[in-house]
């Protein structure tokens, strides 16, 4: 080939003949196009969620704390018990994300995004309750350290401000996580958009362009947050575990409630992820992307983890009674007989029996199945939270001081209005993000060409 | 100085490729991948990414802030709890490890923008969108002598168009 003439220098791109696109990146970001009913009709439920959500916190801030119907013995109600399930739910994204990865476990790519989404939303939906939980929440910064007059410093020995670095350490690194994994595919849609998408695309994207030397540094920061956000996700709900086991209350002071919390997290994000990905994947037409082979893997982490969920509630049962500690038999004993025994045997039911049937494949890879299964997990899971909290503070040491709880309108309002605002911030991501990492999915397609579809 | 823009279909005959315009000496070239492919990354360069600096400088920097702080703090103010000495170490770890990951993780990101060049800025003259669809790009500056010769290579490892532009 003979080098051109300055005049005959054209223009790199444009002589080339335009390519068809790769189909995946067509299937993928058709879910952010358009507007379909279904769709628009669960963001106008989310939206007045939010809305009313926003009112009764108003409401309740205007009024006092006394709306929530807070009272001796019970001041920890539905706001922690609510606070502790939206964590739990943000586990499963990190697990997928990061533990799998590290695994090498291929099957997450297509399904990690979604569950990464949820876990940002969920954190972030999780991090309001501290807030409401404060009542005055003009007082919120008292929740940090902060230089003052009195140079007077935040307790560093309270389980409830390690609550405070671990909650935000956990949130800041779930969306740097997830931002690093969505900028591949902000550059891929960036380069097929246009108007005021494409604006924003290009920012967010930062100039990515694929070159070896931006995949490699990716893939390295991918890998670190990886290694960083494994101990992380552990830590997230130990710590979330301890703002009840350093506590001397009945029920609660447990050395089993680290990893007995991590994994009904696991669980419950799980669930999640599945009742959120079962609708999206059959509303947006995605079944080619996400498979019954990746129901079948989560179902089956589902099973191990509800496995030792179980076991967690039967050795909290032994035990109680094998401690002989006469306030632990009877905490335990009014757990499953006493007030409050229709939410024991909702979180016994849900979270342990029920999910023993997917011993069987056949339920493992029946979506509608898959999907109701999850639908109950998620009610047993709120309940296992609400069985702790709310059986303990109202059965503690001093019979006289024992008091019934029971939940208030306002209260829940506001769990109501939580599942609408995390509802609305994942229907807007799936209208602005692709909901299916693509880039890790073409790493699959063209691995697959390369070995004659052996992938 | 002319460029050469070459189109693939498969990350190994990149990979090839790169190695084999390494080897011959022409050093100055580009590739552009729709994923990650380690074949390729490590044929354009061997070395580890310089990314694993910040993350271990911020990893250390927030151990070191947590227990300094906490410390710090506990001592200046000092308040006996539980009977725990003032700068009780044990319970000092929690928040140590969050910031230690907080940290790290910041200081990582940071440094995939940094290595990676990563900033809103007009994109490279020879990138397509084609690189962000299924097909892969290397672009290769080089000598007006070259040309032929580097043609040549790039048609051997299965290049299905080869263009040549000025840089």
């Amino acid at each position: 080939m003979t080098p051109p003439p300055a005049s005959a220098v054209a223009d790199s791109m444009t002589s080339f003949r335009r390519p068809r696109d790769s189909q995946a990146n067509i299937d993928i970001m058709a879910v952010t196009k358009g507007v379909q009913w279904p769709y628009l009709l669960a963001l106008g439920i989310a939206i007045l969620g939010v809305i009313q959500f926003f009112a009764t916190v108003a409401y309740q801030t205007y009024w006092g704390f006394g709306v929530a119907g807070y009272q001796a013995p019970v001041f920890w109600g539905l706001y922690i018990v609510t606070f502790v399930f939206w964590i739990g739910i943000g586990h499963a994204g990190t697990l997928i994300s990061a533990i799998l990865f590290l695994f090498r476990a291929k099957w997450r790519n297509a399904v990690n995004r979604g569950a990464e989404a949820l876990t940002v939303f969920a954190v972030i939906t999780a991090a309001l309750f501290p807030v409401l939980h404060l009542g005055r929440l003009w007082k919120l910064y008292f929740l940090v350290p902060y230089p003052n007059q009195r140079a007077l410093w935040v307790n560093f020995k309270s389980p409830l401000l390690w609550d405070v670095f671990a909650i935000n350490t956990y949130m800041l690194t779930s969306i740097v996580f997830f931002y690093v994994g969505l900028i591949p595919d902000i550059a891929m849609a960036r380069d097929r958009a246009t108007g005021i998408k494409k604006l924003a695309y290009t920012v967010l994207a930062v100039g990515w362009q694929g070159t070896g030397t931006q995949w490699k540094a990716h893939s390295r920061t991918v890998l670190h947050l990886s290694g960083l956000a494994t101990p992380l996700v552990l830590s997230v709900h130990s710590v979330v575990s301890w703002d009840f086991a350093m506590s001397l209350v009945p029920g609660w002071h447990a050395t089993i409630f680290a990893p007995y919390f991590v994994a009904g997290a696991v669980f419950g994000g799980f669930a999640m992820v599945i009742n959120v990905l079962i609708p999206v994947r059959r509303i947006f037409g995605l079944e080619r992307y996400i498979t019954n082979y990746h129901f079948e893997n989560m179902s089956r982490f589902i099973l191990l983890t509800s496995t030792i969920c179980g076991y967690a509630y039967g050795m909290e049962y032994f035990i109680a009674w094998y401690s002989g500690v006469e306030a632990e038999r009877t905490s335990f004993w009014l757990r499953a007989f006493g007030p409050y025994w229709f939410s024991t045997w909702c979180m016994i039911t849900f979270n342990v029996i029920f999910p023993q049937l997917l011993w069987f494949k056949k339920l493992r890879t029946n979506l509608p199945f898959l999907f109701v299964l999850c639908f109950f997990i998620n009610i047993g899971m709120w309940f296992e939270r609400y069985v702790i909290i709310i059986t303990s503070l109202s059965r503690d040491y001093i019979t006289g001081a024992w008091g019934l709880y029971i939940v208030s309108p306002v209260e829940l309002s506001i769990l109501v209005g939580s599942f609408c605002w995390f509802g609305m911030w994942f229907l807007l991501f799936l209208k602005a993000f692709p909901v299916i990492a693509i880039s890790e999915i073409k790493e699959l397609i063209i691995h697959g060409k390369e070995h004659g579809g052996a992938h | 100085m002319p460029t050469l823009v070459s189109i693939f279909d498969l990350p190994s005959d990149v990979a090839k490729t790169v190695r084999k315009l390494k080897a011959r000496g022409f050093d100055d070239l580009t590739t552009y991948s729709p994923a990650q492919f380690t074949e390729i990354e490590e044929a354009e360069d061997p070395k580890p990414s310089p990314v694993r600096i910040f993350t271990l400088i911020g990893g250390l920097s927030g151990v070191t802030l947590g227990f300094w702080f906490q410390i710090w703090a506990s001592l200046e103010w000092p308040i006996k709890i539980a009977g725990k000495n003032f700068a009780a170490i044990p319970p000092f770890w929690i928040v140590g490890f969050e910031l230690t990951i907080l940290f790290g993780g910041f200081a990582t990101l940071f440094g995939m923008l940094i290595v990676g060049g990563l900033y809103p800025k007009r994109l490279d003259k020879h990138y397509s969108q084609r690189f962000s669809a299924e097909e892969f790009g290397v672009v290769v500056n080089c000598e007006e002598r070259d040309v032929a010769e580097i043609e040549a290579l790039l048609r051997e490892h299965s290049a299905k168009e080869v263009n040549l532009v000025a840089k």
